[in-house]
């Protein structure tokens, strides 16, 4: 019986992890999540020409192996990270820990070439879209012609891979090299608490324990760091801020002072000073429209409540004051979410 | 090195683990794990700490089946009932 097979595609290390890190970002910006992201990715492709043998070990020093270079021509960002640490020199050689370490301190115009090469590899395969972000409809963004657009990965390729990752960590049995490398990569991302509960984290760091002891590629990998410690603290520092206003109390002070997170607190003006709230919702709708979302309006009311891009948000009315008063409603995520 | 099994390796072999089941039917890893714990998939383990072992066919069979109960309103305990009577 084949159901549920036929649809499903074979991806690299990189492009599993890349579907996974990618998704939710920003695509028309290089933020620091997204930095760590690519950096991380890009260490995922040199794992990958591992794993799949692309490079000649010879005491312990790598080089690329001459095939790889005809191997990787279907698989054009292996290419946009291999050429530029080789500039397509076989001689280059090194530790694996050198060749993670230079593909995750590429330059930002590499990193950029890199994400778009990957990108349009899963745009291909349907995979990966981009999506007009919330914020894109602030009146503060959208009054400055900024067009924020964000990465959304595909949701059933999404869910099988990190659900197949979550089943195979948190079960007894051998880990396959696969798995040791995102548990890896998980780890340099500073991704862990996105997939697994604190009772999970337990068991993965055991997990991650037994790997680093008992098997040769985890003996190697696991003694090896290439996170930026500045950038994890920002990445660390803003799920914080993005946690913390997704509680009651922490939502209420966002919609007094929303620079606190922004995203969460989209303010969007009505045409008229004190409109009703028909004109508001219309308003807001026409906003939504012309911005690309997908939306369902479940409630109508002073409060209305609206599914936008699958989450639930009650349209507030409000007014922020500048130099004169602009009537709006702020976007609030429902919460429970 | 142990290399994870393509597509085609999991599909000709008869028995299959939790994680590629997780794959095969786009099911969550924490809803498999519960139906394992309450009696729903059965599975072979040779040792205590070694993988659980599922028979492809028949499992993906049940999860179906199961999805199919779910969806037509029936508690877990029903659901056990009649995979029983079966």
């Amino acid at each position: 019986m084949n159901w549920g097979v036929l649809s499903m595609a074979e991806l690299s290390l990189a492009q599993s992890f890349a579907l996974i890190a990618l998704n939710a970002q920003r695509s028309l910006s290089m933020t620091t999540a997204k930095k760590v992201a690519l950096r991380c990715t890009a260490a995922a492709v040199i794992l990958d020409v591992y794993l799949n043998h692309g490079f000649t070990e010879t005491d312990n020093q790598l080089s690329v192996h001459p095939n790889t270079w005809d191997a990787m021509q279907p698989k054009g960002y292996l290419s946009t990270i291999l050429k530029p640490i080789t500039r397509r020199n076989n001689e280059v050689s090194g530790e694996l820990f050198w060749w993670l370490k230079k593909a995750s301190t590429l330059s930002k115009r590499k990193l950029v070439k890199f994400e778009r090469t990957m990108a349009n590899d899963l745009k291909a395969r349907y995979l990966l879209e981009e999506i007009p972000n919330l914020l894109g409809c602030d009146l503060l963004f959208y009054s400055s012609g900024v067009e924020i657009k964000e990465y959304r990965s595909n949701a059933y390729e999404y869910s099988r891979i990190t659900e197949g990752i979550r089943a195979d960590f948190l079960e007894e049995g051998p880990l396959s090299d696969e798995n040791i490398c995102m548990l890896w990569l998980f780890r340099e991302s500073g991704c862990m608490h996105d997939f697994f509960s604190g009772n999970e984290l337990e068991k993965v760091s055991i997990r991650m324990e037994e790997c680093h002891r008992h098997t040769p590629l985890g003996k190697k990998l696991f003694s090896i760091q290439i996170h930026h410690d500045i950038e994890m603290a920002i990445k660390y520092f803003l799920n914080f801020k993005k946690s913390f206003v997704k509680t009651q109390g922490g939502s209420g002070l966002n919609f007094v002072y929303p620079i606190l997170e922004r995203s969460q607190s989209v303010f969007i003006d009505t045409e008229k000073m004190l409109p009703n709230a028909r004109e508001r919702l219309h308003d807001v709708l026409a906003r939504l429209e012309e911005q690309g979302h997908k939306y369902t309006v479940l409630h109508e009311g002073v409060i209305s409540i609206i599914k936008i891009d699958n989450i639930i948000y009650e349209a507030v009315p409000h007014a922020i004051i500048g130099r004169i008063p602009i009537h709006g409603v702020r976007l609030l995520p429902r919460r429970p979410l | 090195m142990s290399r994870q099994r393509s597509m085609e390796t999991i599909l000709a072999d008869e028995f299959v683990s939790i994680g590629e089941l997780v794959r095969l039917t786009d099911s969550r890893y924490s809803t498999l794990k519960y139906y394992t714990e309450e009696g729903m998939l059965p599975f072979e383990q040779a040792e205590e700490n070694l993988t659980r072992r599922y028979r492809r066919v028949e499992t993906v069979a049940l999860i179906l089946r199961i999805r199919t109960m779910k969806s037509q309103g029936m508690s877990v305990p029903q659901m056990k009932e009649a995979l029983l009577q079966r």
